[in-house]
């Protein structure tokens, strides 16, 4: 609510200092948009595959096997140690350099290279969920797997169909978290010349300078955060729909 | 009808020694109730029995068969041997309904409507048949252990061990507990229970285990430990409990 009133006087603001041209802002709305089909692309795949990647990693730290565990942490350690921005042009670099050393056809290069930031900040945001799923399996009371055991269930079985859907409910608001903070991300990967929201943005902002109007760069960051707010409203409200799929009579999350 | 024997069944946790050697003998369609003073190593006995701890040394076994024998499953010893908790450990996440179907599944391999057909007729032993699609959330503490209880029977197991059934209950859902286990205890069920509740041991046990310090210490019928102990040990612990 009291966002909404912020909003409000703040476009108000906006409007008495003459800072909207709507011509303007329309002429822009193309470009933004194909920035955010990209960046819905790359959500579209650092999503699945680093929480089907962390999902692996927590439940390895989660196991008996010591060296499975200690891999586990050993990747936890590093992918959260990195900044993701750095990550991004490791990848991005090393995958440059050594493509190039081995004469790939450079559009090949190109292309590859910017998938591989793309992988990095998948990589990188695994590490988190690898945490979160450990967490939603360790908080899963032991009394539950010794019920299983006692039924005689198998350990294998009792993790699919006791442990990891009790974990799963319990991990979903702590993942929806990670989900939104991994969509804004991506904005990083215009550093290495990706053209989604951010990179296009950067690109109208550098060239709005010569049109000589002041508050373009207001604008164009204004849409871009707009578009991001949809693809973090798509996520976080799946991820919700998915909440109420999980969700347990007599144990509900309290919700507003 | 089946039995259990437990013979020099040791027990450690690190420098802790919590079972000293125990025998023990429950016999066909016998109701043993094991007493005795919290950290005295009961709950660890019977999850010896079940394997869900490994016995340090010892033998149990199961009629004629020895469970202790490397060779045996453990899933295959807990589907003849059914267990109880104080806590009633309900999957959380199931219904009722589910939360007993869930073992006929994934262990007997039943297919869903058998699966279904025998959990009804479960919880309805145990007086829940209106609650079948209740979770455990939705049920009180004496629900939730009589489908812990159905949960147990469904398996159809030889023998069923409970451990402090009604320590985590009302007065009045302790009743409700305690008289399911009472039917069972008549139709002939093989039952050991870990428990404080003198008057259920007195009317529904056929004997009782006095147990303290990881050994038995004395057994006899219910008369014989809670009136007449013989031991001095036993006699200053039931002075206390029955007051």
């Amino acid at each position: 609510m009291v966002a909404v009133v912020f909003g409000l006087l703040f476009i108000i603001e906006l409007g008495n200092l003459g800072v909207y041209r709507l011509s303007y802002a329309l002429s822009i709305l193309k470009p933004e948009e194909q920035g955010f089909w990209t960046t819905l692309e790359v959500v579209a795949v650092i999503l699945p595959t680093g929480f089907g990647l962390g999902f692996l990693i927590g439940w390895a730290r989660t196991t008996r096997f010591v060296i499975l565990r200690g891999l586990g942490s050993v990747y936890v350690d590093f992918f959260r140690s990195m900044p993701p921005i750095a990550l991004i042009f490791f990848f991005y670099l090393i995958g440059g350099i050594e493509l190039t050393r081995a004469h790939t056809n450079p559009y090949l290069v190109t292309t590859v290279t910017l998938w591989l930031g793309v992988a990095a900040l998948a990589l990188h945001t695994a590490a988190y969920q690898a945490e979160i799923v450990r967490a939603g399996i360790l908080s899963v009371p032991s009394g539950q797997t010794e019920a299983a055991d006692a039924v005689g269930i198998s350990r294998l079985r009792t993790m699919f169909v006791v442990t990891l859907p009790q974990a799963f409910r319990l991990s979903l608001p702590a993942l929806g978290n990670e989900f939104s903070s991994s969509i804004k991300d991506t904005s990083l990967l215009y550093a290495i010349g990706w053209t989604e929201l951010s990179g296009v943005s950067y690109g109208l902002a550098s060239t709005s300078f010569n049109t000589g109007y002041l508050y373009a760069s207001l604008i164009i960051w204004l849409e871009a955060a707009f578009f991001y707010f949809i693809v973090t409203y798509i996520v976080t409200r799946t991820v919700r729909a998915v909440e109420d799929v999980y969700k347990v009579p007599g144990l509900e999350v309290a919700r507003q | 009808m089946s039995s259990i024997h437990a013979r020099g069944v040791r027990k450690s946790f690190g420098d802790l020694e919590v079972l000293r050697g125990v025998d023990l003998d429950v016999n066909p369609g016998e109701v043993l109730c094991i007493v005795g003073p919290s950290g005295s190593g009961k709950s660890t006995l019977l999850r010896c029995i079940n394997l869900l701890i490994t016995p340090d040394e010892g033998e149990i076994y199961l009629d004629n068969i020895a469970l202790t024998d490397p060779h045996i499953r453990p899933e295959w010893v807990r589907q003849q041997i059914g267990m109880v908790f104080q806590q009633f450990n309900l999957f959380t996440h199931l219904s009722a309904k589910k939360n007993v179907m869930l073992a006929l599944r994934h262990v007997k391999h039943l297919d869903r409507k058998k699966a279904e057909a025998t959990a009804k007729a479960q919880l309805g032993r145990v007086g829940l048949a209106d609650k079948l699609n209740a979770y455990p959330a939705q049920l009180s503490g004496g629900q939730q252990q009589r489908v812990a209880i159905a949960r147990a029977l469904a398996m159809d197991p030889k023998v069923i061990l409970f451990d402090e059934p009604t320590s985590a209950l009302d007065p009045e859902s302790i009743q409700d507990v305690l008289a399911v286990m009472g039917r069972l205890g008549q139709e002939g069920m093989t039952m050991a229970v870990v428990t404080h509740e003198m008057g259920f041991a007195k009317e529904v046990a056929d004997r009782v285990i006095f147990f303290d310090g990881g050994r038995v210490i004395e057994e006899g019928s219910p008369d014989e430990i809670f009136e007449r102990a013989g031991h001095e040990r036993t006699q200053s612990f039931m002075k206390k409990i029955l007051r």
